[in-house]
């Protein structure tokens, strides 16, 4: 990884865990998540790279809304896009016989 | 860019501070600059809260659907009674969240609408600040806003303090002091509002260990870093943070009243006139039953009579 990148990624890190060490323990809970949306965040930017994790916390804070379940959602392995996790315990036959289901 | 995203969030500000200006002008106050416009941001608090209801009533309500899963959560909760570590910690939210998630209901308030909120403070405050130079003409209208609008809701007073009347350049002793109540105002509710949630409404996990410590300085720490901010924020802006304020902290108070948070001292109050309720209706409390079942066996017949008590 480049010089460049690296401060990217850390200038992109560096305010969530802002909020997470000054702000988030001032405020109720809030996320539907396990982990929540902050520190996906920061996972997802270190494992994929700013581009990718961007995208993926982004998406992420989308789901984060009213009218979603929540629940536990990983960030996914390198490679993947989708979350090892999110439809553990939902207990359809056709996510264990996708194998999405660990 | 900050232009591309916040203009149409401050045509929107403009349109419903002038809608609710309009509104109070035909009820009796007084065209031009006057009270109705101090009136009209807190109706444009009033208004943005309103249109929020609903989320919050949805989250009220997901939060009663917790009661079915209560025998479960209670197993979870004794497995990692006790223990402070962080990888039980951290267990323990991830085996929650998946039986939220199995029982298809959650009881928090997602991410993305408070996200979404921060960018009309960001409106709103652009607007008032930009008052005066609408109101000279040097920047354009925004939405209904033109130069004349400009000038009047820039000299509408509060306590003898122009709603854009700034604490550090406000000329006059009427100016600065309504300023600084203003300040106290809005320092003293963010307080009061975090106090309540963190004394009352927070687990009793969370209000040890390093978050605590945060916790404890950050009471004292928001208070003081608004009072210092609070001396560059025009009038207005004073006003509308005050007025949601208050705002948060009616809505925090029937929050914990109604539905506290899992562990927290507000739960163990609730718990306990429930209880007592029960008593006075001659309902006998079943509660030990349903933590002493298993949980696997919480779909039997009899677990889920036992939740059916209210």
């Amino acid at each position: 990884m480049s010089r460049a990148a690296q401060a990217v990624r850390r200038a992109l890190v560096a305010p969530i865990r802002w909020y997470q060490r000054f702000v988030s323990p001032m405020r109720p809970a809030t996320c539907k998540y396990y982990p929540s949306c902050s520190s996906y965040a920061v996972t997802a930017v270190e494992r994929h790279g700013i581009l990718k994790g961007l995208v993926l916390a982004a998406w992420r804070l989308l789901r984060c809304n009213p009218w979603s379940k929540g629940g536990v959602d990983d960030v996914p392995p390198l490679g993947e896009w989708r979350s090892p996790t999110l439809h553990e315990g939902q207990h359809t036959d056709h996510h264990r016989l996708s194998g999405t289901a660990v | 860019m900050f232009d591309t995203i916040l203009g149409p969030i401050e045509w929107a500000v403009a349109w419903i501070m002038y809608a609710c200006h309009w509104v109070l002008t035909h009820v009796g106050f007084s065209e031009g600059p006057s009270f109705a416009w101090v009136l009209s941001i807190v109706g444009l608090v009033i208004v943005i809260r309103i249109i929020l209801i609903p989320l919050f009533f949805r989250q009220i309500r997901a939060s009663r659907g917790m009661q079915m899963m209560q025998p479960e959560l209670q197993a979870i909760q004794k497995k990692y009674k006790g223990k402070s570590d962080p990888a039980s910690r951290e267990a323990l939210s991830r085996e929650t969240m998946a039986l939220y998630r199995k029982h298809g209901t959650n009881p928090f308030a997602s991410c993305l609408p408070i996200l979404l909120q921060s960018p009309i403070f960001f409106a709103l405050f652009r607007v008032l600040n930009h008052l005066p130079d609408i109101a000279d003409g040097k920047r354009g209208a925004i939405g209904p806003i033109n130069a004349s609008v400009a000038h009047d809701i820039e000299t509408s007073q509060i306590f003898g303090a122009q709603l854009s009347d700034v604490f550090k350049s406000a000329e006059g002793t009427n100016a600065k002091v309504a300023a600084a109540i203003l300040i106290v105002a809005m320092c003293a509710t963010t307080f009061f509002t975090q106090r309540q949630l963190t004394m009352k409404n927070m687990p009793k996990a969370a209000l040890q260990g390093p978050m605590a410590q945060t916790q404890k300085l950050m009471l004292w720490g928001y208070p003081v870093v608004f009072a210092i901010s609070g001396i560059n924020f025009p009038i207005g802006v004073l006003v509308y943070w005050t007025t949601t304020n208050l705002w948060s902290m009616g809505q925090q108070f029937y929050t914990i009243k109604r539905m506290p948070a899992p562990g927290s001292e507000a739960e163990r109050i609730y718990k306990e006139k429930k209880a007592a309720r029960d008593r006075a209706k001659g309902i006998i409390p079943e509660e030990p039953l349903i933590i002493e079942a298993p949980a696997a066996s919480v779909s039997s017949p009899s677990a889920r009579t036992g939740t059916r008590v209210r």
